[in-house]
């Protein structure tokens, strides 16, 4: 459906996304998870053909975009920003916006927004102008007004940042009744993962541009000092430091996968170099249903969080718990840099 | 101080008389700043555009030119369409020169960079995620530039009312092309000036006094428009 190939981009002379491929395919729900910096909405950008990349193509069913996209082609895809805008008017204008820019006739279009309305509970809002809104009601309704476009392609930046937990649900169930109405390809950025497993067909983890060849979780952006063997580094901003075993210097990124995390009640006696104590923040089944994520502050408050996978009966048998105590450990070797 | 109350105490009187040579000069001088106000800003607002919103080769070199045009000595620009529209220059052959048409000329030449430099300002403050948006909804580029014009109306306002406003009170363009003939291309700026120098202080005060009524009356108008077009932030 949406393809970038060979793509590197910059603004200035800093390369921003570097991506040998990246491709959503129709029908399909795709997650990019990352941190913040990392190129998550530069690349939705570039899907959503608003930019056109330094180098490489961006394909639209493996027809090659133009560097300027016409409107007809840009009507296919729809991008809702992380922190969107809303047109000066009313909610209601900003609902019809693109819809008149269709050519769809008054009835018609009412038909439409009044489906997103009922969806989104935007009733109460629709004439109230943008500066009446809280951030998380301008979020709503900059997803109906893409809702209501219905276009082939659907990109979401962070579309539940702004929302409370009530509203993020029912932007999710509007999203989730779209998908099952028509055959929407949607990918969504998101540094939330709990939102990506929910309803992602497949996540991504994007850092410092480049796709990470190990699963989004455990990502960290670090400054590797020179020298060889077993490098301590600082992670987050908990004074957290990790044991790594590298050659590499320089800025780097770290990746420690999930699946190679032990998780004790008590510190155990181990090779293991990265030793943390922590508390569990939250547990969640995870993507493959075959066991459990938990996901742990380590080194008090405003510590770093990590994830590590575990099995169910893992879970069970230390009585893990939101707010139970928890080591978490890995071995130097283990952990990813790229 | 006399001499003072005497002028103000002419000027009102002429203004009260309803002087036709006073509403004469008024007249041409609307005319002439509404004609070369609509010219400048219909050219230099999308331009403004243009450069604010392109990233093309070159882009910062015109931004440079424009906003260094917008401090061209008024005379010099004046000076410089003599020399085209003069009976021996390249647009000799218009005669326009000491005609109301070539004031227009000049004042569009003076008005131009204020449009274009000021509205590429004002394009440039819009939050750039507007735009984006406007065309992720599917707006083609002049709906996109609607959309932005909407988001700094307040913004392009105030270019054209600042465009009037330097069209309106210059007095070296129009004098050398109008050539201040009576009747003809006199202007409020030229006929103060002349006026002033022939010692009728009470004639030149009340043109004066015209020009500033003349600038707050489409202030005024102006702001009532962008009031009009308000309603919803």
């Amino acid at each position: 459906m949406l393809e970038l190939r060979g793509v590197r981009h910059r603004y200035g002379k800093r390369l921003v996304l570097d991506l040998e491929q990246f491709t959503v395919p129709r029908g399909a729900v795709v997650a990019v998870v990352g941190h913040n910096g990392a190129g998550k909405s530069t690349l939705l950008r570039l899907l959503a053909l608003l930019e056109a990349p330094t180098e490489g193509q961006v394909l639209l069913n493996g027809v090659v975009v133009p560097r300027r996209a016409a409107a007809a082609l840009r009507r296919r895809v729809t991008l809702v920003e992380q922190r969107p805008v809303l047109f000066r008017g009313t909610v209601l204008e900003n609902l019809v916006y693109g819809l008149q820019l269709r050519g769809i006739g008054r009835a018609a279009v009412h038909g439409i927004i009044g489906d997103v309305i009922d969806r989104l509970g935007l009733q109460p809002l629709l004439h109230r102008s943008r500066a009446e809104l809280s951030d998380g009601e301008v979020q709503r309704v900059a997803v109906a007004r893409a809702l209501a476009l219905r276009t082939d392609v659907l990109l979401l930046d962070e579309p539940a940042s702004s929302a409370d937990s009530a509203a993020a649900g029912a932007l999710y169930r509007a999203l989730a009744a779209e998908r099952a109405a028509r055959p929407v390809t949607v990918c969504v950025a998101s540094h939330q993962l709990e939102d990506a497993y929910r309803w992602a067909d497949d996540i991504r983890a994007l850092a410092d541009g480049r796709l990470s060849p190990v699963t989004p979780e455990n990502l960290f952006r670090v400054d590797l000092p020179p020298g060889d063997g077993v490098k301590n580094v600082r992670i987050g901003g908990g004074g957290i430091e990790i044991a790594v075993m590298t050659e590499r210097t320089g800025a780097a990124v770290l990746a420690v996968p999930p699946t190679d995390i032990f998780v004790s009640r008590e510190p155990l006696a181990s090779s293991a170099r990265n030793v943390f104590k922590g508390r569990v923040r939250g547990m969640a089944i995870d993507r493959h249903g075959a066991g459990v994520q938990v996901r742990a502050e380590m080194g008090g408050d405003g510590g770093v969080e990590l994830v590590a996978s575990v099995t169910a009966e893992a879970a069970r048998d230390l009585a893990l718990a939101p707010g139970a105590s928890v080591v978490f450990s890995f071995k130097a070797t283990a952990v990813r840099v790229f | 101080m006399d001499f003072l109350a005497e002028g103000v105490r002419r000027a009102w009187g002429l203004l009260i008389a309803g002087d036709s040579e006073v509403f004469g000069i008024a007249a041409l001088t609307l005319k002439v700043a509404i004609v070369a106000t609509a010219i400048s800003c219909a050219v230099g607002l999308p331009l403004g555009y243009f450069l604010a919103t392109r990233r093309f080769w070159g882009r910062r070199a015109a931004l440079t030119m424009v906003n260094t045009a917008l401090a061209f000595p008024t005379v010099v620009v004046g000076l410089l369409l003599y020399g085209i529209l003069s009976r021996r220059g390249p647009l000799g052959g218009f005669g326009w020169l000491y005609t109301w048409e070539a004031i227009v000329a000049g004042d569009v030449l003076l008005a131009l960079p204020i449009a274009a430099a000021l509205s590429a300002a004002a394009v440039q403050g819009v939050d750039p995620r507007v735009r984006r948006t406007a065309e992720t909804l599917g707006a083609g580029p002049w709906r996109t530039a609607w959309t932005v014009a909407r988001e700094a109306r307040f913004a392009l306002a105030a270019v054209i009312t600042a465009a009037f406003g330097q069209v309106v009170a210059e007095i070296g363009a129009a004098m050398i092309l109008g050539g201040n003939i009576r009747g003809s291309t006199r202007t409020l700026t030229t006929a103060v000036a002349l006026y002033t120098s022939q010692g009728d202080f009470g004639m030149a005060l009340a043109l004066g006094l015209v020009l500033i009524i003349l600038a707050l009356v489409v202030n005024i108008a102006l702001q009532v428009l962008q009031g009009r077009g308000g309603g919803h932030a």
